[in-house]
């Protein structure tokens, strides 16, 4: 389906709408392919086309939502009906209701779009695979296998339409090489991720993902437990980005409004040193969430959260800015037609500083790199941010890598590790962990690092 | 509302199309799910979203080679060019030839004793309220409930060139209470989300009012607690809370994929005696009403109880249609599917760890100094070393056989094969608890259980001194 065939079928929805209600229409055309390979062969391959549309509908301060994927004229007309249904249940409240439009200026929707990846015949795709897969396989005598090795890429088309007026719709080209190397030794196995992502496969890189992984799993084998001790722990870019989601989601405004946010009441504050910059980036055409417009049809845009450590504000939806008595800032998120909008970070990062990660690591006498962390979703209270996860690494011992560590727990807060942050790496790359995070090297003073040996901690 | 009607021309022709490029199997999975979940935050009732998702998809097998696709736009034509789609992705030598098709009925079945159509949206919305009045009412420190009730009614039908058409309508019901409670600096949160496949009588065994008050009771419990210490100890599982520690940690490295891909721990070991004898553990599919059970996987092998591990030697993997050939095991159903949209994989059910003889009260009484898991957080394992690491959401120090104080910031680090050595006691009691297990991008409703279970010693890491 076009962007404009899905248009006209939001237009549809939205020309029902009642003078006393608003009605937004969202839809989505998916085509996607993933090829998994495995021992130098194809394991599957999988094609898709998917399309739906959302539609949520505003009354009294009231809001309600419905999906369907069957998109005949009485399917559609049924689902607005059962959106109004649904609406008269909730709670009215000030923050429900559908932004007018607002034009998207400065945006090269060229960018987002590479017409190479429909050209990409499904031979290619199944050699791209298998290239990440063998090349990882080849990877040192120390590598026993893969997991996990898969070409995949996807054309969204996205279209909005509300009787407030908003009408839009983008497309989205995206492509990804991923490979889990296993490495074994001496009865022990390790396993890392290599990863490689961009508009079209002509900008992945093979060798550069089998290498990235084969390098990580390899620096694991031989682990033990370390003994506990407080030191300078460096974040790889994989951690730094699982760290950030947790940081993203505290910044939400739905977060801070509802009590569950550590940095509620906290803009004004330096929470980290002046080095440090945080900032999301809906506009950034690399990032893998660009988009012109964010769920609800607003411009996404480049907030900068931690200026300077201080923090500035929050990342706003409509409701949210509602609430506060602010604008949105882009953020509304819409993964699949059968949500309404949530409220996400777009492409989320630290901005990278100008020192290379082994720079970073060379200047460390005693430390630990962490490579892995284990549990931070479950390990980490998103309320006071303190956390307590596993971890797996290796000790860096008079500025090089020494011992690999594994059955170790690192432990601490999100604001103790904002605040003693003492370096970020010039390496900055987007991570798909809890959103599209744009993770760099970081190092971190005075973190416990504790093993399964009985410390003093 | 039904399936699209695709009577057996149609079903022939899309299964033909299949294996025109020399396909050794194929079939044909068609899925309509209508979805319904209503939400309070902030005691706002919110997000009242219901809807209608439906797909097929159409997969052929050659030479352990599998090609998949699927579409959401169900008619003859569609899913003739997804078949099309499916078979480019083949080269195979031995096309399969489609036998006559026959109804197989589904040898178990998890009726809705009363179908979720019965309840309207103000009465899901009553529901998530009484849930957020309940849990304010346990105390003042509570500050944030947020609650969801929500059911899906999914229509599967799978047909395949061996014949067998299958169709099974499967009804799930769940609720979920999250509870924040504050007082000073102290901020914990409690959870509490039981759920069946099953209709409304769910809310018979579990009220809303009483889902709640459990969460928020954890949560306020926990206001109490100290940091955890950070030492090797004794761990004693509470009913219920180490079941998602079986899962993670044992069960995910017995799921056949993982197996052949030499990616588990386990892998060769089936008849070696890994645990200890009291542990014994296994994956059902076939409880009634149990929320990760069905009559049919999602390749339409019936649903079975597999023996994981048996008084601690390691028996069966679990598996699809697929690995089961690679590794000439019989199929143990265990083929699962998050929609439509994904391809089936060896997933885990409802897993089990099975009730022993010892005494609950006992068991703590016997502890020195220990730590006794009320509940835990969610975990992550890497099945290639079996390596695992689990928050604690609520749980006890024992000191001198007693429950002396709650913990908190307490997780558990250590890998399955120890954990299962290291059982010195299995209680009489039994409890279960619901999730959504993720596993390749796909999540899938897993039922986890476990009568009270020690274990001699774990790594404990916490925060405290």
């Amino acid at each position: 389906m076009s962007a404009d065939e899905l248009l006209g079928v939001l237009d549809r929805i939205v020309d029902r709408a009642r003078a006393d209600e608003g009605v937004e229409a969202f839809g989505l055309d998916e085509t996607e392919t993933t090829v998994k390979a495995h021992d130098g062969a194809v394991e599957s391959l999988s094609s898709a086309r998917r399309r739906g549309v959302g539609i949520r509908v505003v009354s009294d301060r009231r809001v309600g939502y419905c999906y369907t994927v069957d998109l005949s004229d009485d399917a559609l007309a049924a689902a607005l009906d059962e959106a109004r249904d649904n609406a008269s249940v909730g709670t009215p409240d000030d923050g429900n209701v559908l932004p007018g439009p607002r034009p998207v200026d400065d945006f090269d929707e060229d960018q987002l779009y590479d017409a190479a990846v429909e050209r990409v015949t499904p031979d290619e795709k199944v050699e791209a695979a298998i290239a990440v897969e063998q090349a990882t396989r080849g990877g040192g005598r120390h590598i026993t296998g893969t997991d996990a090795a898969r070409y995949g890429d996807s054309v969204r088309i996205a279209a909005i339409a509300s009787s407030t007026g908003v009408r839009a719709d983008y497309r989205r080209s995206d492509a990804y090489l991923l490979v889990e190397a296993l490495a074994g030794r001496d009865g022990s196995t390790t396993s890392a991720l290599g990863l490689s992502m961009g508009r079209s496969l002509a900008e992945l890189d093979t060798d550069a993902t089998a290498a990235e992984a084969v390098d990580r799993a390899t620096r694991l084998l031989g682990g033990t437990a370390p003994s506990t001790a407080r030191l300078p722990v460096v974040f790889d870019p994989f951690v730094t980005a699982s760290f950030l989601g947790l940081v993203a989601g505290g910044l939400t405004a739905e977060a801070v409004q509802r009590g569950r946010s550590l940095f509620a009441g906290k803009v004004g504050e330096q929470l980290a040193p002046s080095f440090v910059q945080l900032v999301d980036d809906g506009r950034l055409v690399g990032g893998p969430a660009a988009a012109p417009w964010d769920g609800e049809g607003t411009p996404t845009q480049r907030t900068v959260l931690l200026e300077d450590g201080v923090l500035r504000g929050y990342l706003h939806h409509v409701a949210s800015a509602v609430r506060d008595g602010t604008s949105s800032t882009g953020n509304a998120s819409r993964p699949s037609y059968s949500a309404p909008p949530g409220l996400s970070p777009t492409n989320f990062y630290i901005e990278p500083g100008t020192t290379s990660p082994a720079g970073l690591i060379a200047d460390i006498d005693t430390g630990f790199y962490c490579q892995q962390v284990m549990g931070l979703h479950s390990g980490a209270n998103p309320i006071t941010g303190d956390f307590s996860v596993g971890a797996a690494g290796v000790m860096i011992r008079d500025g090089v890598f020494a011992e690999a560590v594994r059955e170790a727990t690192i432990a601490g807060s999100i604001p103790q590790m904002l605040e003693q942050l003492i370096a970020v790496g010039d390496d900055l790359r987007f991570l798909p962990f809890g959103g599209a995070m744009g993770g760099a090297t970081l190092v971190v003073d005075g973190m416990t690092l504790a093993g399964g040996a009985q410390g003093d901690a | 509302m039904t399936l699209p009607e695709l009577d057996d021309a149609d079903v022939r022709a899309i299964l033909d199309a299949a294996l025109s490029s020399g396909g050794q199997f194929a079939d044909l999975y068609v899925e309509q799910r209508r979805s319904r979940s209503v939400g309070v935050d902030d005691q706002r009732v919110e997000d009242l979203v219901t809807g209608l998702d439906r797909g097929g998809g159409v997969r052929v097998i050659a030479d352990g080679r599998t090609a998949y696709a699927f579409t959401n736009v169900l008619t003859r034509e569609a899913l003739i060019d997804a078949a099309r789609t499916a078979a480019a992705g083949i080269d195979g030598r031995d096309r399969a030839t489609i036998a006559d098709l026959r109804t197989v009925q589904p040898p178990y079945s998890h009726p809705a004793r009363r179908d979720p159509a019965e309840l309207d949206g103000p009465g899901m919305a009553d529901i998530v309220r009484r849930i957020d009045e309940a849990a304010r009412d346990v105390d003042g420190a509570v500050r944030q409930v947020g609650a969801t009730y929500g059911d899906t009614t999914q229509d599967v039908l799978l047909v395949n060139s061996e014949g067998h058409r299958h169709t099974e309508h499967r009804v799930r019901t769940r609720l979920a209470a999250r509870v924040v409670a504050a007082r000073d600096d102290v901020v914990q949160t409690g959870l509490e989300a039981p759920g069946a496949a099953a209709g409304l009588e769910l809310l018979d065994e579990h009220p809303p009012d009483q889902v709640g008050r459990r969460a928020a009771e954890r949560a306020v419990l926990m206001l109490d607690s100290r940091p955890a210490p950070a030492e090797d100890m004794t761990v004693v599982l509470a009913p219920g809370s180490g079941g998602v520690l079986f899962h993670e940690a044992c069960g995910h490295g017995m799921e056949a994929d993982i197996v052949a891909k030499g990616a588990s721990v386990y892998q060769g070991r089936r008849g070696d005696k890994i645990g200890s004898d009291l542990i014994s553990g296994v994956d059902d599919a076939t409880i009634a009403n149990a929320w990760g059970s069905f009559g049919f996987d999602d390749e339409g092998t019936p649903a079975q109880r597999t023996v994981l591990f048996d008084r601690g030697v390691c028996t069966d993997y679990m598996t699809d249609r697929l690995r089961a050939d690679e590794l000439g095991l019989a199929r143990s159903g265990n083929a699962r599917r998050q929609s439509y949209a994904h391809l089936p994989i060896p997933r885990m059910t409802n897993t089990y760890i099975l009730p022993g003889d010892d005494d609950p009260d006992e068991i703590v009484r016997a502890v020195r100094r220990g730590l006794f898991c009320d509940q835990l957080g969610g975990g992550q394992v890497d099945p290639a070393s079996g390596d695992f690491v689990f928050g604690v959401a609520v749980a006890w120090l024992i000191e001198d056989g007693e429950l002396t104080h709650p913990v908190r910031g307490a997780n558990l680090v250590g890998d399955g094969p120890s954990i299962l050595a290291r059982v010195d006691a299995v209680g009489t009691d039994f409890d279960v608890r619901e999730g959504i297990c993720g596993k390749d991008g796909q999540g899938v409703p897993a039922g986890l259980g476990n009568p009270t279970v020690r274990i001699s010693r774990i790594t404990v890491g916490g925060t405290g001194a």
